[in-house]
């Protein structure tokens, strides 16, 4: 029996911002819902389930947020589950609608979300205790620290510098300046970067993704609701994930089987990803990669270990401007996650910037001629990695 | 496309497993799967789990869990819902075509946090949290609801519950608590009326995995036997509202049932042997035999259902595993005889939110 | 400024240390880093782990770690936060001698007013030695690492 054929019908994203203090969680989620709808045409009856993506709610202070915002997102009485991948969740929830229509279990599936960062002023704490309690918990362990270890680790091995990754920073803010949604955006220079406060060395706050608000949803269907509902649908034709192990001490050693410095499990599930969707060739098949880059340091390394360019050359080739919006692989148009960080709904973010470059619907950031784009979503430290191909037509 | 149960394993029930840390006691119970279904963690090509972080005490709580409950270098997935409901997504990936091999696994060490606490977190801060509202006080507004809706007397709750803890007893998976009287059970306080606390079945710590294969990965490895076939399953989420109207509905129930049925090809509760209900408390059970149109009474819960043992978040799990374990006539001392198909059922959330149905069959009458 | 509703929620929770952990707190207490081991991969572990994720089998011995070890990776906080110790401070991911993975402390000894030469100092493939505490209670904290050059 063949599966069925899975494509976007709409999506919607909020414009992100620090604080969303004039409306509730709940009411985030339903603009992101009743947006979607609208973009696609679509009313709540012709959805059949609802996938939700929500990571930790520590920061929003509400456990089990998904359930409260459910009438809110014309849910109730429908099939509805919550994914939670952490910082890959909204490329996990895409992946699991992805799943419930390919299965024929249902034609249509909207995957929604929302995101309050700022709710509670001890973020940082809540960060802290997702490390291990006995052996983890008593140093300062954040996502800013593990990652300033992986920096060092990248700059030495390659021999690459600090000024080098501020360039991506830059970019991002820069091409931010044509999305509507994004929560950073403006003319920054490397000087401006290498003179922000130092967080983690080398990390300082200007290599580091802000924390957003805002929320998100995009509506999946099978090819007969592609063809009531969208003129120019986006094709899922592959997503893939795979889990490393959470010990960061076993990824950096020789030993080590996926290694914590390479972004470990973006390699395997880029390779499962693009087999599924007939991808050969990245970089001369995928017009532009909207990438998870909470980090400068992901930008370069999820480019070189999916396969676009060589390990340690993509900072090199990025000096020649082979990642800009008119180069070879325009990565990251909307200005990426170093421009908006809404845990939640990161995932989703990158998936809805990535289907809308093939749908032709991403304005001002719109590159030409998008035959295929790929997203990524990362959880844990580098733990958790998801990838989805949308593709102009079915594979 | 068919999905087939090749092994279970179910954790050894303990009210507080203080020995062993919740990644061990989910390593054991992911490892008791493999080892019992014939296959290496390495052949697996998905895992779906099944938790929720604030019950295992920290945020993302699957960074720790994955690999202990076999993730590593696969295709891992969460749901926060249940662990039943991680079994309908391991379901629906088998069913696409895209993974042939997968384990759900689920959890839950109610010893180890205030349950209540984390219930009442569940609340919104405008409306329902100021009220205290945690899972005792929307039980206790849920039973209100079926009282009258469905004309169910205290007597038949608390016969149902002596029912079930008698039938729990020869449980050799379960607690194996002391039987209860009619009067233990009715005779107990109320927590919030009118549910009594001898009324509600007690809390427990426990894990529960099993390996599912689709139907071209058991052609390939004619050496495995399955235990049996997924026929269908159902789930569905009412309103988060408590209000009348929602609470004696079963709405979601209800739908989540008649999902699974259709799924399947079946009428109705009379094509099932055996239905495992999760009722977390005797006006549950007394509710759901109704809204499922359940006439026999001897196919109710032979496992005694939460009665033997309920850890929360997986209970409706376990009650799956159980389920595949009547239609592969392993269940031992609690075996119904001749069980062909067998439904489990799951429910979570403020009184009972979401519902999830799993159907099974013996995989003997497919092949 | 808009309206809010205020909320200060305390979840308590209380760890089971297990097999395996237990083990190791009881070996800093003694001065000693305790590792586990898979004879079927043949890995070791530290922080030691009651299984094996490459073998998926229970790891089946234990191993002394040696008192020296190289760096893999390492970082100066700047920004910190409460109840750690106050910033700045190193921390490093370290190798010790005989066993496969690498286990995170502090760094200590360090002069952290220039974190370009501190970082030299603490760059990957540097060797460090493990300090005790003189008062141990069997934490993590209990050791930590100091830079041997």
């Amino acid at each position: 029996m063949k599966p069925e054929t899975v494509a976007v019908l709409g999506s919607y994203q909020s414009n992100f911002k620090t604080h969303v203090d004039e409306k509730t969680y709940v009411e985030q989620a339903q603009i992101a819902a009743a947006g979607a709808l609208r973009d696609a045409g679509m009313t709540p009856e012709d959805i059949d389930a609802l996938v939700f993506a929500q990571a930790p709610t520590h920061f929003m202070g509400v456990a089990d947020a998904d359930r409260w915002a459910l009438d809110h997102v014309f849910g109730a009485g429908k099939p509805v589950f919550r994914i939670h991948t952490g910082g890959a969740t909204g490329g996990s929830a895409v992946q699991a609608a992805y799943s419930l229509v390919r299965s024929k279990l249902f034609r249509s599936v909207m995957v929604v979300g929302a995101e309050r960062m700022a709710e509670t002023p001890d973020a940082q704490e809540v960060l802290n205790l997702i490390f291990d309690a006995f052996y983890e918990r008593d140093m300062p362990l954040s996502t800013n620290t593990t990652v300033g270890l992986w920096t060092t680790c990248y700059l030495q091995r390659f021999g690459l510098t600090q000024e080098d990754l501020a360039r991506i920073a830059v970019r991002a803010r820069r091409n931010a300046m044509s999305n509507p949604h994004a929560h950073l955006k403006g003319e920054i220079t490397v000087a401006d970067v290498m003179a922000s406060k130092v967080i983690a060395y080398p990390l300082k706050l200007f290599d580091i993704c802000p924390r957003s608000s805002g929320s998100a949803a995009m509506i999946v269907g099978s090819m007969a609701m592609a063809k009531r509902f969208a003129t120019r649908p986006a094709f899922i034709n592959g997503s893939a994930s795979v889990t490393d192990t959470y010990w960061i001490g076993d990824r950096l050693t020789p030993s080590a089987k996926l290694r914590f410095v390479d972004l470990g499990p973006a390699a395997p599930a880029a390779r499962a990803c693009y087999a599924r969707a007939g991808i050969s060739d990245p970089a001369k098949q995928i017009q532009v990669a909207e990438i998870y880059d909470a980090y400068t340091v992901m930008y370069p390394v999820q480019l070189e270990q999916m396969g676009f360019c060589a390990e340690g050359e993509a900072l090199r080739l990025d000096k020649d401007g082979f990642w800009d919006m008119d180069g070879a692989v325009a990565v990251n148009p909307s200005g990426g996650t170093l421009c908006t960080n809404p845990i939640a709904v990161t995932g989703l973010v990158r998936a809805i910037d990535a289907a809308n470059q093939v749908m032709g619907k991403a304005a001002a950031m719109q590159v030409s001629r998008v035959r295929n784009a790929v997203s990524t979503a990362v959880g844990g430290i580098a733990q958790f990695f998801n990838c989805t191909v949308f593709g102009a037509e079915p594979a | 496309m068919s999905a087939y149960v090749l092994g279970i394993a179910i954790a050894p029930p303990s009210v507080s497993h203080d020995g062993l840390r919740l990644e061990e006691l989910v390593y054991r119970t992911s490892r008791g799967a493999l080892a019992a279904a014939g296959v290496s963690q390495r052949q697996l090509d998905h895992v779906t789990l099944g938790a929720c972080d604030e019950l295992d005490g920290r945020p993302i709580s699957s960074m720790l869990m994955a690999a202990p409950a076999g993730g590593y270098m696969t295709d891992e997935i969460k749901v926060t819902d249940s662990g039943a409901s991680a079994l309908c997504l391991g379901y629906a990936r088998v069913l696409s075509g895209e993974f042939h091999l997968g384990l759900v696994a689920s959890w839950c060490k109610c010893s180890k946090t205030n349950v209540e606490e984390v219930m009442r977190f569940r609340g919104d801060p405008f409306f329902t949290r100021p009220l205290g509202l945690g899972a005792v006080e929307a039980d206790g507004l849920f039973a209100q609801a079926v009282q009258e809706e469905l004309q169910i007397s205290e007597a038949e709750v608390g016969r149902r519950v002596a029912d079930a803890y008698r039938r729990a007893a020869r449980n050799p998976r379960g607690m194996r608590y002391a039987e209860k009287t009619l009067f233990d059970v009715n005779g107990s306080p109320y927590d919030a009326t009118p549910v009594r606390s001898g009324q509600r079945a007690p809390l427990s710590d426990g894990a529960v995995a099993m390996v599912i294969a689709s139907g071209a990965f058991v052609e390939r490895n004619r050496g495995c036997e399955p235990l049996a076939r997924i026929t269908g399953v159902g789930w569905a989420s009412d309103s988060y509202q408590l209000d009348r109207a929602r609470l004696r509905s079963l709405q979601s129930a209800r739908t989540a049932w008649r999902s699974a049925l259709r799924m399947a090809g079946l009428q109705d509760a009379s094509a099932l042997d055996v239905v495992e209900l999760e009722a977390q408390t005797g006006y549950h059970e007394a509710a759901y035999v109704r809204a499922f149109a359940i006439t026999d009474e001897d196919r109710i819960s032979p496992s005694g259902g939460a009665f033997a043992q309920n850890p929360l978040f997986c209970t409706g799990l376990v009650n799956a595993a159980e389920a595949v374990l009547q239609v592969s006539g392993k269940a031992g001392e609690v075996q119904r005889a001749a069980v062909k198909c067998a439904a489990a059922h799951s429910c979570h959330g403020y009184a009972q939110q979401g519902n999830v149905v799993a159907l099974f069959e013996s995989a003997g009458a497919a092949r | 400024m808009s309206q809010t509703v205020d909320y200060e929620v305390t979840l308590r929770y209380s760890y089971a240390l297990g097999e395996v952990a237990g083990r190791f707190m009881q070996g800093l207490r003694e001065g000693r880093i305790l590792a586990t081991r898979c004879s079927k991969s043949g890995l070791t572990y530290l922080p030691p782990r009651a299984y094996c994720e490459r073998s998926f089998e229970r790891c089946d011995g234990w191993v002394e770690a040696g008192s020296e070890g190289v760096i893999e990776a390492s970082t100066i906080v700047v920004r910190g936060f409460e109840g750690k110790r106050k910033p700045p401070v190193a921390i490093a991911f370290v190798r010790l001698d005989g066993i496969d993975s690498a286990i995170a402390n502090y760094v200590d000894g360090l002069d952290l007013s220039d974190y370009e030469a501190a970082m030299k100092r603490l760059a990957p493939g540097k060797r460090v030695r493990v300090v005790f505490a003189a008062e141990r209670e069997g934490r993590i904290t209990d050791f930590s690492f100091v830079c041997l050059e």
